[in-house]
C-alpha cells in the first residue's frame, strides 16, 4: 500500500476544439499540471447530465506546471466525450488526479520507438517529450484509420521537439494510416518492423488499440527490446477503488489499470 | 452552531456519525486520503469483501455505464485472502480506528465452511475489526454469494455457522429481495445488524454483437437509479426486524440520506457515488447534521424510521 496523491480539482477550460474528425484538443487550467507525469491520467467531470454518472478517464499529451495548463487530447465516442466537446472557454468543472502510474524512462542507453495508434497518441507525445526533456533521442510512428482522423499538427510536434544528442542520424517519424490516405499504407506494426531492420532501439513506449500494442508487445520481444505499454479499460472510479478495470497477467490474475498502470511492462500482460 | 448528536450504534459498533462505506466502492479507505481524512471523517469503513484464499475475480469487461444514473458492475470479489490483506492494509486499518473511524471487515465464501475459515482468520489476525459484515449477496460469482443468502433458511444457515466464531459484531450484507423475512430468520440467527441492499442483478446486451457488455450475462446495478427501491426494502426489513440496519443504494446525497434514516436505517453507506464524486462525505455529512438540526432533533436517532405513513 502507498499513499494517495490522487486528489479532487477545479479545471477551467481555457481552449476545446477538433483537431481532426472527431478529435479534439482541450486545454485546461488546474492546479493538478504541476503534479501530474507523463503517463499518468485524471477523470474528469462534465457537468449537466445526471444520467451519465462517472467521469471520463483521460490522458494527456502535455502539461506545464508554472502556468497550470494540461493539453489533453481525445475522441469523440461516447455520451460523455460528445458532451466533453461541447465545454466552452471558461467553463469549470473538477477532476479527479493524478491517477496511476506514468512512463518510466528507459533502463539502458540509447534511442527509443514510439509508437501511437489512433487516440494513443496523448499519451506517446507526452512520453515523446519526456524523453526530449532528459535529450534522450526517440523514433516515432504515428497510425491512425484513416487521413482525416490524424490529429492535426501532432506529427510536426514530433518531428520538432529538441533532438538528441547521441546520434547523428535524423529522428524518423512515420506516419500510416490503414487506407493509405496519408503516409504510408498499413499499420504501424508493418512501419516498425521496417524501422527495426534499420535501427538499434534501448526502449519501445506503445499506446493505441489492444491489437495494436499485443502487435508491437510481440516485435520488441522478437527484437529483445523493453517495451511499456499504457493500456486502456472501461473505468469506474479511476483510483484504485471499485477494481473493475481490470487487466489480464501473464503470471495469472489481473493488475487494475487505474493504480497498477494504466502502464505496465508488456511482459507483464496477458496479450 | 450544529449540536445534533450524531452518534449511532450499528448492532454494537459504535460508529461517530451514521456514514459508511458500501464494500467494494471504497478500495479499502487509502485511495480516498487525497479528498479528505478517513478517521476523522467516517463512521465507519466497510473494506472489501475478502475470502479465505485469494479470489482473482471475473475477467474484463466488469464494468458498463448505463444511461440513467446507474453502472453495473461484475468484479466477482477479487481479492488477496485475509492473510495477506491483513498484511498490506493492517497498519492503515488500525490508523483508522485509532482516529476513532470503525473498521467493518467484510467476509465472502463460495460456501458455509469457507465463510467459517475466513472469519477465524480474520478473528485471528486482524484486531483493527470493528466487526464483520458477511457478504451472501454478491451477485456476480457463481458459487455461494448470492445463492448463499437467496432463501431465509440458506441465509440463516451461514448465520448459525459464522455465529459461533466470533465475540464481534456481524452484520449481512442481504440481496434486493425478501427482505423482511430473510431479515427476520437472520435476527433469529444472531445477526447483530443488517445491511441492505447489495446490487439489484441486471442485464446489458450489446446488440450489435448480441453479447453482454460484460463478462457474464448478468451484473450487478448500482447508482442512484436503484435508490428509490432500496428506501423501499429498508422500509420493509425495518418493520420486520428489531436489529439495526445499514442503508445501501444509490445514496449520492444528505437527502438521499436522510431517506434511509426515515426509512429505518441506523447507518448509511456511500456506494456507488464515491467512484464519481469522490470527496462527497465530508458534504454529506455536514449536510444531514443541517438536516437533523432542521429537523427539531438534538439526536439523530430519534428521526431512525421516523417515517411517517
Amino acid at each position: 500500500m502507498e499513499a494517495s496523491n490522487t486528489r479532487l480539482w477545479p479545471f477551467e477550460v481555457v481552449s476545446n476544439e477538433p483537431l481532426a474528425k472527431d478529435i479534439w484538443r482541450l486545454v485546461i487550467s488546474s492546479g493538478v499540471a504541476a503534479e501530474i507525469a507523463p503517463g499518468q491520467f485524471m477523470n474528469l467531470q462534465v457537468p449537466g447530465d445526471g444520467s451519465h454518472v462517472l467521469r471520463i478517464p483521460l490522458s494527456f499529451a502535455s502539461s506545464h506546471g508554472p502556468s497550470g495548463t494540461v493539453e489533453l487530447i481525445y475522441a469523440v465516442v461516447g455520451e460523455g466525450t460528445r458532451r466533453l466537446s461541447h465545454m466552452a472557454v471558461g467553463d469549470t468543472s473538477t477532476l479527479v488526479g493524478p491517477s496511476g502510474r506514468g512512463w518510466q524512462l528507459p533502463k539502458a542507453p540509447g534511442r527509443s520507438l514510439l509508437v501511437a495508434g489512433g487516440v494513443g497518441l496523448p499519451p506517446i507525445v507526452a512520453a515523446a517529450r519526456m524523453l526530449a526533456a532528459q535529450g534522450l533521442g526517440f523514433d516515432a510512428i504515428v497510425g491512425a484509420q484513416t487521413a482525416e482522423r490524424h490529429p492535426e499538427g501532432q506529427i510536426d510536434l514530433l518531428r520538432g521537439l529538441p533532438a538528441n544528442d547521441l546520434c547523428d542520424c535524423a529522428r524518423r517519424v512515420l506516419v500510416t494510416t490503414d487506407d493509405g490516405t496519408l503516409g504510408i499504407k498499413g499499420f504501424t506494426t508493418d512501419a516498425m518492423a521496417q524501422l527495426l531492420e534499420e535501427r538499434a532501439y534501448a526502449q519501445v513506449y506503445t499506446c493505441g488499440p489492444n491489437v495494436m500494442m499485443a502487435g508491437v508487445a510481440k516485435l520488441a520481444r522478437e527484437h529483445g527490446i523493453a517495451c511499456q505499454v499504457s493500456m486502456e479499460r472501461m473505468m469506474g472510479c479511476g483510483f484504485g477503488a471499485c477494481a473493475c478495470c481490470n487487466v489480464e497477467l501473464a503470471k495469472g490474475g489481473y493488475a487494475l489499470c487505474c493504480q497498477d498502470g494504466p502502464v505496465f511492462d508488456a511482459e507483464e500482460v496477458a496479450w | 452552531m450544529v449540536s445534533v448528536n450524531m452518534a449511532v450504534n450499528l448492532g454494537g459498533i459504535a460508529m461517530r456519525n451514521p456514514l459508511n462505506t458500501a464494500s467494494g466502492t471504497y478500495g479499502n479507505g487509502w485511495q480516498f486520503e487525497g479528498f479528505y481524512d478517513v478517521g476523522a471523517t467516517m463512521g465507519a469503513i466497510t473494506c472489501k469483501g475478502v475470502a479465505a484464499e485469494p479470489w482473482a475475480g471475473n475477467p474484463a469487461p466488469r464494468l458498463a455505464e448505463l444511461s440513467g444514473s446507474a453502472i453495473m458492475n461484475s468484479v466477482g470479489l477479487q481479492n488477496p485472502g485475509v492473510a495477506s490483506f491483513v498484511e498490506q492494509y493492517g497498519p492503515y486499518l488500525q490508523g483508522l480506528r485509532d482516529k476513532g473511524c470503525q473498521v467493518i471487515c467484510q467476509v465472502a465464501g463460495h460456501s458455509i465452511d469457507e465463510y467459517v475459515r475466513a472469519t477465524e482468520l480474520y478473528e485471528e489476525l486482524a484486531p483493527f475489526a470493528s466487526g464483520f459484515e458477511i457478504n451472501i449477496s454478491c451477485p456476480n460469482i457463481a458459487a455461494g454469494g448470492a445463492a448463499m443468502g437467496a432463501t431465509p433458511a440458506a441465509a440463516a444457515e451461514v448465520m448459525r455457522a459464522v455465529r459461533p466464531r466470533t465475540s464481534r459484531p456481524i452484520v449481512v450484507k442481504m440481496a434486493p429481495h425478501d427482505v423482511a423475512e430473510i431479515g427476520r430468520a437472520l435476527e433469529d440467527a444472531g445477526a447483530d445488524a443488517l445491511s441492505l441492499i447489495n446490487t439489484i442483478p441486471g442485464m446489458s446486451i450489446d446488440v450489435r454483437t448480441r453479447k453482454s457488455r460484460l463478462s457474464r450475462p448478468t451484473a450487478g446495478v448500482s447508482g442512484p437509479a436503484i435508490h428509490a427501491i432500496a428506501v423501499r426494502m429498508v422500509w420493509e426489513c425495518a418493520q420486520a426486524v428489531s436489529i439495526p440496519l445499514c442503508g445501501i443504494g444509490g445514496v449520492s446525497s444528505a437527502e438521499d440520506a436522510a431517506e434511509m434514516i426515515l426509512a429505518g436505517a441506523t447507518a448509511v453507506s456511500l456506494g456507488t457515488v464515491n467512484m464519481y464524486d469522490p470527496a462527497c462525505a465530508p458534504r454529506i455529512l455536514a449536510e444531514l447534521e443541517q438536516w437533523a438540526e432542521l429537523q427539531g432533533v438534538s439526536d439523530i436517532n430519534e428521526l431512525i424510521g421516523a417515517f411517517e405513513c
